[in-house]
């Protein structure tokens, strides 16, 4: 990082069905929690940048930006940024560029999207604009057959079952009774998972993350400091179709983003103690503690298993519930997931964590890592 | 999203390039895929094809990684607009069983090789220097006995060989045209096991056909396979040493002669394109060397 980048404000909604909460509503509640959070004042705030992939196709509402600029009194500056269900820590990316280049001091950032207004078959049919279009639309597939694709070479080629897959689910379910702003906070067991209804064979309902309302909104800034720094933000891209992919277990840009994300805070992946990774399918979580450095491949299930059994030592995953638990407004999840590092990190005294979100197939990846300075 | 005739020109411009057999990469079934495309389960796939490309299509039928599947047209879904959409779907092929192997028996010993190549005499020394170990076995033949052949082949009746055939006695067989009718080659399974039940290697001097018969019988792990090559860099060089020693051997007119350069030309190539039939090629420049060869790579005639 070129500045001291600084984490000192955050906040959202309760992920969810909201009925009675549109897109302005949702921004508005993140940032005033996120604004009441930090030491700096509304009018400090001097760029706003919105994370959002479908407010066009689900909401017919383009331009966040002047939409999100007007909750402040000043109307600061204001862009959106989209990069499908990575479209928050993009934003954050793009918020850590400003701060770095010294173009902006202190910048709000909110993730948001609106998708329970839409039937499932619309909300589905718009996410996959972070497909292919030409390529893969045309076959009929949708995100959980996708996931379902990479989900049953993955089981062909490590031989993982489908009762160990389930472990991934529940142990998110588990974690999201102690999380406020959770969509489900119950705990289900690997049998009921492993009982739920096939959506894209071999994935079932609950191996998918659930279809939310919600925002979240932090505040980044080199002119005010906090015990959270942002000590390393890092994006990859890969292909968009996994027609141009080499393979299907493992994800280049999960690779990409992570290494450069480890060489830029100087650390290896045994110094990160608190890990929020993107399981918008269950499988998805197995193949990023691979990819990001945490198992060999095919193994990441060991770690949902000691993490079932609750053995201590093993790596904090998803201790937020996760995608699958907390909820997945897609954009909303990339600045959640930084959130939650930073909750974690305090409560738990830990130094290092990293906060992980992809878009799509992992075509993008960003990675984040937060370092926790307590004075 | 729409699918409007722009982007339904665009996919049938770029179907042909899809029109080619493949492999499945991975394959998923859509319970509920999306309304656009029906009401019933959809099973879709991401095929490697012949080319290399990958392509994300649907099957016409559930199927298995690594199966091989054939492309058809075939209606998609009908739009909103009530419009037919035809796409090229996949049709997985009929699995192949894999053919059951007889229990590994034993091995045997395979020399393969160009005729004019030596494998004659390369068997006559080796029988003659190991009579204990290896005993040879006889190919049957529905030919006329001819001058100069040295009692490898066992002469029978076109009845019989068909008759064995059928009763599945014959383990490998090949059938070579010829200007009157076509003659057949095989050997009997009776003749190697006789061989095993003597505790020797059963020796075969063989050509292709009849060397992956074998292998598709016994397996390739029961075949000790080598082949003999004539000496010379390159396949010009191979081909007129070849030419050289038939001419020798003066056995046969220049028009059988020129016959068997094109099937030695053809072995040649074999040997290039199906490695994986022979675990060690010799070249036979010195008989000596090559004998030597043998019975330091055959296990128990080195001792």
């Amino acid at each position: 990082m070129e500045r001291a980048v600084s984490l000192i404000g955050f906040g959202q909604t309760r992920f969810g069905e909201w009925w009675g909460k549109g897109i302005k509503d949702l921004m508005a509640e993140a940032t005033n929690a996120a604004l009441d959070a930090a030491p700096c004042t509304a009018l400090d705030i001097d760029l706003i940048i919105v994370g959002n992939m479908l407010a066009e196709t689900l909401n017919g509402q383009a331009h966040l930006s002047a939409l999100a600029s007007t909750l402040l009194p000043h109307r600061p500056p204001a862009l959106r940024v989209e990069s499908a269900c990575g479209s928050g820590a993009f934003a954050l990316h793009t918020a850590s560029a400003m701060l770095e280049s010294g173009r902006a001091r202190t910048v709000l950032v909110i993730g948001v999207e609106k998708m329970t207004d839409a039937s499932a078959d619309e909300a589905a049919d718009a996410l996959m604009g972070a497909a292919d279009a030409e390529k893969d639309r045309p076959s009929g597939i949708t995100f959980p057959g996708i996931f379902g694709l990479v989900a049953a070479r993955y089981m062909h080629d490590y031989g993982l079952q489908r009762d160990e897959l389930s472990l991934v689910s529940a142990v998110h379910h588990r974690q999201a009774t102690e999380n406020p702003f959770a969509q489900f906070r119950s705990e289900i067991s690997p049998e009921t998972i492993s009982k739920s209804p096939l959506i894209a064979d071999p994935l079932r309902l609950l191996d998918c993350s659930p279809i939310s309302d919600g925002a979240a909104a932090c505040i980044l800034s080199t002119a005010f400091q906090s015990d959270l720094r942002l000590v390393a933000s890092q994006i990859a891209t890969d292909a968009l179709s996994l027609a141009d992919r080499e393979e299907l277990t493992s994800f280049a840009a999960n690779r990409d983003a992570s290494e450069r994300a480890y060489l830029e805070a100087n650390i290896r992946p045994k110094d990160i103690e608190v890990l929020e990774t993107h399981d918008c399918f269950s499988i998805a979580a197995l193949i990023n503690l691979e990819d990001l450095g945490f198992a060999e491949p095919g193994e990441a299930i060991s770690i949902y298993r000691n993490l079932y059994d609750g053995i201590p030592g093993t790596l904090a995953v998803n201790r937020s519930g996760g995608l699958k638990a907390c909820g997945h407004p897609v954009a909303a999840t990339g600045i959640k997931q930084l959130i939650d590092t930073g909750k974690q990190l305090r409560a738990s005294n830990s130094r290092f964590g990293m906060a992980h979100n992809f878009g799509g197939v992992c075509a993008t990846c960003a990675v984040h890592v937060l370092e926790h300075l307590p004075s | 999203m729409k699918i409007t005739p722009a982007i339904a020109a665009r996919a049938a411009a770029r179907r042909p390039r899809s029109l080619q057999e493949g492999t499945i990469i991975s394959l998923t079934t859509l319970t509920h895929p999306l309304a656009a495309f029906g009401n019933r389960p959809r099973t879709i796939a991401l095929i490697r094809l012949e080319d290399g490309s990958k392509s994300l299509a649907s099957l016409t039928a559930p199927g298995v990684i690594g199966q091989t599947v054939r492309p058809r047209m075939r209606l998609s879904h009908i739009t909103e607009d009530q419009l037919r959409m035809y796409d090229v779907s996949y049709e997985p092929l009929a699995l192949q069983r894999v053919p059951e192997h007889a229990p590994f028996p034993g091995y045997i010993l395979a020399l393969t090789g160009p005729s004019g190549v030596g494998k004659s005499t390369v068997s006559r020394l080796l029988l003659h220097a190991c009579a204990e170990y290896v005993q040879n076995v006889p190919i049957l033949t529905t030919r006329a006995r001819k001058p100069g052949d040295e009692g490898e082949y066992r002469y029978v009746s076109k009845e019989k060989f068909s008759q064995w055939l059928e009763d599945g006695e014959i383990v490998a067989v090949t059938k070579i045209p010829s200007q009157d009718e076509a003659r057949w080659y095989g050997y009997r399974a009776r003749d190697i096991e006789a061989i095993w039940k003597k505790g020797k290697v059963p020796l075969v001097i063989t050509e292709t056909h009849l060397l992956q018969g074998l292998a598709n019988h016994y397996s390739r792990r029961s075949i000790l396979s080598f082949g003999l090559l004539p000496p010379g860099r390159s396949k010009r060089t191979m081909l007129s040493c070849l030419l050289r020693r038939l001419r020798q051997r003066g056995r046969e007119t220049e028009e059988q002669i020129a016959a068997r350069l094109d099937v030695a030309e053809q072995d040649l190539q074999f040997f290039q394109n199906r490695k994986d039939l022979f675990d060690h090629l010799m070249v036979n420049d010195d008989l000596n060397k090559v004998i030597d060869f043998l019975k330091k790579k055959v296990p128990g005639l080195s001792a």
